[in-house]
């Protein structure tokens, strides 16, 4: 009891003897601390830069961004390739709402707190930094915009329970304002940033560039998007009305063209007229970090920040000690968009001669010798050399006699597999060599594929090359183990964006300049590609050559699905849709090699339903905020 | 050790005195909202696929808010509905599928068109909506099995359901969907013997009105019944498909 007495006594003296214990924890870093030095600017930026929800190589449409799984490579959602793990039409399965109005309120924090600070820095500094907070918010909308039409804007901290519950349930804005807000966003982050910054965070020109990106959107939306649904308030919060189109995509290409002269397209090792240099070009573009073309870039860095690219996408025969490989395997569709190889009127690529028969060629990769090096850049064909290696994709041993050449396997679009009675193949990577005439043993199916029960394999019969580090040891193939710099926005993109915008124009008969800035564009990109050039602006005469110039630059760059959709084609594109590959074949009587396009054989089917124009709002922000009205048809 | 006999006590005394046994919640919801939506020209039922690209009610219930969030529940793919579970209240009633909407907005989104219905729902409700179809599809004759490829012919013929030109879009496709089972549509085929017939742009409407005929893709396996039906969609909203009833042949 005495204890007791004691202890109070002792506790009030404790207590009497602190003036002030309304002060802020020390061990929690301050307002004053972060804002009042660069460094300080430099560590709030860098974690809001990392949170920038960029579908990059840590971007799955299953789980979402900053994952380092990337098993469900987006590109398989897209028509651009095939991939073991993702074989129909697929939804983004993660929610992205809540990931993104965290970043959103530390944009709003630094743009109200800054100004108490100002006067540490000198007032350029300061302009910038509020620019570059209005960047990271507009490119934050640009992401939820995007995905879910009109949403809250909340362009101030909120605070909780200085407000009431009932005022912080914002509820969606129109889809217009949310493209407006972005707008006015980058138009005051490209008026008051500078010229340069350093590598990985945004200068002036760069909120020029996602400016010119998101008019695009918005200006496609205007122009193509149906559905619609309003508010009880007249907001529209689904659509766009179709008068505003013009705006928009005068505002991308008045956006894009903020950038001429300012960058350029990466040709440091290109030269007219070779190939090879050319295609050597094109791959170092994504490799070079002081490439004029680079706008907005995110860097990595093993072992503090990794991923795992390489890792899933190697060809089979260069796997890595994880066991994954050829998780992207590019479609004959795509393929087929670029050119330099023998080629049907319909664009399809040519296999058979005028008689009907399979066209034989000596070599494997004979059959691309000519092609577009961008193409070649981009896609690892059939026995194509990749890390001193000739990369095997072939499906088969084609057995039977070649007397009077050998008449197709399939009828034309048969979904069935091939015949077995002919056709020697292998089921997996452990492979029974096949004895050809001349007693030299063979195996049934390339080091890389294709197999006929294992999908980790070039299953389209072509193997993604973009991205993946050219002259990265095998042993060093490992997940998280990869740090490849991920290029958000490039030259390239700002010229496609300016061709559509203008071409876009052209169309809507906004006047005589517009169609030849989209044709000198289209050959500018083409130039440096390798590909053929268009021979007069007259020749641009149909949107799908400006979108599909787009679709071949910027394949596997993870932009295409959202440029389908804008585009409002992907259900037209995706209807109960098989892609097609391209199977080749060793005739060992013959002694020569042959092609199939087929439907893919393993029937994946991919249907994309219209509701996901417009995604799901996540239900549990709608149990959170019931102001919130769900897109329709969820 | 009769500490620890003593502090379970304690936690079990305190577990126990946490919750009363005093009954705190609503009643369960017991009321019914059943019926049909019908086509207004025909009065027959609007045919539809099962789940979430079918037709659904929308059930504002109005007892609390004014702007409540809706509540959902799917229609049959007969066109029919029953809910036994909703609780007591007045309810603004609404339906979602492949017809002329029932709320309508103009450009600026103001409403021009409301036909939703509000009423009490006790008891057994029962209420009937009337709607226009984008099409009717309809089955012309009964389906033909070619025992030579063994496939199954079918003929059917589509005209646009409502007289409103805002909603002649153009007529994307029509589908023959195969399934073993009774749910057929969209939702449920097997597309290694379902067909579709793909229009582009206006292509389509030169079809409406007539007979069109669509074979089965391979070779169906025989001794089993298959489960037929036809739709069709036009270029609105969320391209939701109009469809015939099913029809049923057995392969020999």
């Amino acid at each position: 009891m005495k204890k007791i007495l004691q202890l109070s006594i002792a506790c009030m003296i404790g207590l009497a003897a602190c003036t002030d214990l309304d002060i802020p924890p020390m061990n929690v870093i301050q307002d004053k601390d972060v804002f009042t030095t660069e460094g300080g600017i430099k560590i709030y930026m860098a974690r809001c830069y990392s949170e920038l929800p960029f579908e990059d190589f840590r971007y799955s449409p299953t789980r979402g961004t900053n994952h380092f799984w990337i098993i469900n490579p987006t590109s398989a959602n897209t028509g651009e390739a095939l991939s073991r793990d993702l074989t129909s039409a697929t939804a983004e399965q993660f929610n992205f709402w809540e990931r993104a109005y965290p970043l959103i309120r530390e944009a709003n924090y630094f743009l109200q707190t800054l100004p108490e600070y100002a006067n540490n820095f000198p007032e350029a500094d300061v302009n910038h930094w509020l620019g570059e907070a209005r960047f990271v918010r507009a490119v934050t909308y640009m992401a939820l915009v995007k995905r879910y039409g009109g949403v809250p804007i909340v362009d101030k901290v909120l605070n909780y329970p200085e407000q009431s519950i009932e005022e912080l349930k914002t509820p969606r804005a129109s889809e217009e304002a949310v493209y407006d807000f972005i707008a006015a966003d980058l138009d005051f982050a490209y008026n008051n940033m500078k010229e340069t910054s350093e590598l990985g965070r945004a200068n002036k020109y760069a909120a020029a560039a996602f400016k010119s990106r998101a008019m695009l959107y918005a200006g496609s939306i205007a122009k193509y998007n149906q559905v619609q649904l309003f508010d009880g308030s007249q907001n529209r919060l689904c659509g766009i009305p179709a008068a505003k189109a013009n705006t928009y995509f005068k505002a991308a290409h008045d956006a894009a063209m903020l950038l001429e002269g300012k960058y350029s397209l990466y040709k440091k090792t290109w030269a007219a007229g070779d190939k090879e240099a050319q295609m050597q070009n094109y791959i170092n573009l994504f490799f070079d970090e002081s490439s004029p073309e680079n706008i907005l870039i995110k860097g990595y860095k093993y072992p503090e920040s990794v991923h795992g690219y390489d890792a899933y996408n190697v060809p089979r025969q260069l796997m890595g000690g994880n066991g994954y490989s050829s998780e992207v395997n590019p479609t004959l569709n795509l393929v087929e968009l670029f050119d330099g190889f023998p080629k049907n009127a319909d664009g399809t690529i040519m296999t058979l001669d005028a008689s009907g028969k399979y066209i034989l060629y000596d070599n494997l990769p004979d059959i691309f010798a000519n092609a577009e090096p961008r193409l070649r850049a981009t896609v690892i064909v059939p026995g194509d050399m990749f890390k001193n290696e000739s990369i095997e994709i072939w499906r088969g041993i084609y057995t039977s006699s070649v007397a009077g050449g050998i008449s197709r396997l399939l009828p034309e679009g048969s979904t069935a597999p091939y015949p077995s009675t002919n056709i020697v193949s292998s089921p997996n990577a452990q492979q029974t060599p096949y004895t050809l005439p001349n007693g030299d043993k063979m195996n049934p199916a390339g080091r890389s594929g294709v197999f006929t029960a294992d999908g980790t394999c070039a299953v389209s019969g072509f193997s993604v090359r973009k991205y993946l580090v050219p002259d990265k040891p095998t042993a060093e193939v490992l997940e998280n183990r990869a740090d490849q710099t991920w290029i958000e926005m490039r030259y390239a993109e700002v010229l496609l964006n300016r061709a559509e915008a203008a071409y876009e124009l052209h169309l809507a008969g906004q006047g005589g300049n517009y169609l030849q800035d989209a044709f000198t564009v289209i050959n500018e990109i083409r130039e440096r590609a390798g590909a053929g050039l268009l021979p007069s602006a007259a020749a641009l005469d149909d949107i799908t050559i400006v979108r599909n110039e787009r679709r071949k630059e910027l394949a596997f760059e993870n932009k295409i699905w959202w440029d389908l959709k804008r585009w409002r084609i992907l259900d037209k594109e995706q209807n109960g849709t098989v892609y097609r590959t391209l199977m080749p074949f060793y005739a060992a009587q013959a002694g020569k090699w042959f092609f199939d396009a087929r439907p893919d054989e393993r029937n994946a089917r991919y249907t994309f339903d219209t509701r996901w124009y417009y995604q799901e709002i996540p239900g549990g922000e709608i149990s959170k905020s019931q102001n919130l009205i769900q897109n329709p048809g969820y | 050790m009769k500490n620890s006999i003593y502090h379970t006590a304690l936690f079990i005394l305190l577990l126990a005195s946490a919750c009363t046994r005093e009954y705190d919640d609503y009643p369960e919801p017991s009321e019914t909202l059943a019926g049909n939506i019908l086509d207004a020209a025909s009065k027959k039922n609007v045919q539809s696929e099962a789940g979430d690209r079918g037709m659904r009610l929308v059930l504002e219930e109005l007892s609390w808010s004014d702007t409540p969030t809706p509540y959902y529940f799917f229609a049959m793919q007969d066109g029919t509905f029953r809910n036994t579970k909703i609780f007591k209240g007045n309810y603004r009633i609404s339906v979602e599928g492949p017809f002329v909407p029932l709320v309508q907005y103009d450009g600026s989104g103001n409403i021009t068109v409301d036909k939703r219905k509000t009423m009490d729902i006790a008891g057994t409700s029962n209420v009937d909506f009337e709607v226009e179809p984008f099409l009717n599809v309809e089955w012309v004759g009964e389906p033909v099995y070619n025992s030579t490829d063994q496939t199954v012919s079918i003929q059917v013929r589509f005209t646009r359901g409502t007289a409103n030109t805002g909603f002649h879009q153009n007529i994307t496709d029509v589908f023959l969907f195969v399934s073993p089972n009774t749910y057929v549509g969209n939702n449920n085929y097997d597309n290694k013997y379902s067909a579709q017939v793909n229009y582009n742009g206006t292509d389509g409407n030169a079809q409406l009105g007539q007979t069109i005929t669509i074979t089965t893709k391979d070779r169906l396996p025989g001794k089993r019944t298959w489960y037929l039906r036809v739709g069709a969609r036009v270029d609105y909203g969320l391209k939701y498909y109009n469809y015939t009833d099913i029809k049923p042949i057995i392969i020999p």
